[in-house]
């Protein structure tokens, strides 16, 4: 698949965060530590019903073991 | 001929043309405001320049003084702003450029460093992995992903190579 079918696939945003993690990854070791945070997005979630919370979920991007974490909080 | 004169003297009649203001070329010492601006910082602000190329989806661009408004989507590339004091080149992961009816012109981009900033290694191993996915076995996303990063890193090692 060529990269200017992206838009079947990706939305803009992502296709943004995908070129902007590219150039992050490319700098010099001192400015690529800083960058690397702010391509870091974590995610805490709870699903609300009948006045009741339910279990808060955590995820995280996945680390080199591969697997996602999730944890009731 | 009752008719000539007829359409002559209506034709005097009419109300002349609005004036609109002609558009130029712009002159060698006429400056251009340019605002740069990533999410996390800002760049330019606002600062008079000569000239700014910048590397538009559809092709490159130098934008000077009074230039038409438009908006440009920009490719993952190289923006160059020229000063009075000199030129400066920023490799921009993408974004939108807008030149305003005000003479300013506004440039967004996600990620944005100066050239002197990358590392050529880091570009070459990247571009390594990224084809080895792109040409891979794995699922259409992560190949599809993979292409665009490699285009992206292909973008950077021009960039640097010829600059």
């Amino acid at each position: 698949m060529s990269s200017t079918q992206w838009r079947n696939v990706f939305t803009f945003n992502k296709y943004s965060q995908i070129t902007a993690q590219a150039v992050r990854s490319s700098l010099k070791e001192t400015q690529r530590l800083a960058a690397e945070k702010r391509g870091f997005t974590a995610l805490r979630y709870q699903k609300w019903e009948n006045g009741k919370g339910g279990e808060q979920v955590i995820l995280v991007p996945e680390a080199e073991s591969g697997s996602k974490k999730m944890a009731a909080v | 001929m009752a008719s000539l004169r007829l359409i002559a003297s209506a034709a005097r009649r009419a109300p002349s043309t609005i004036a609109i203001a002609r558009r130029g070329y712009a002159e060698a010492s006429d400056k251009i405001k340019l605002s740069m601006a990533l999410p996390h910082q800002s760049i330019y602000n606002s600062t008079d320049v000569v000239q700014v190329n910048i590397c538009a989806a559809t092709g490159d661009m130098g934008i000077l003084a009074n230039h038409v408004p438009s908006v440009e989507p920009l490719r993952p590339g190289v923006v160059e702003v020229v000063e009075s004091s000199g030129s400066k080149k920023w490799f921009v992961s993408g974004g939108f450029a807008t030149v305003h009816p005000n003479n300013t012109l506004t440039i967004n981009a996600v990620e944005a460093a100066p050239l002197e900033d990358f590392s050529p290694e880091a570009i070459r191993t990247n571009l390594q992995e990224a084809l080895r996915v792109a040409n891979g076995n794995g699922n259409e996303e992560d190949k599809l992903e993979a292409r665009i990063e490699a285009d992206v890193y292909e973008s950077l090692q021009h960039a640097l190579g010829s600059h």
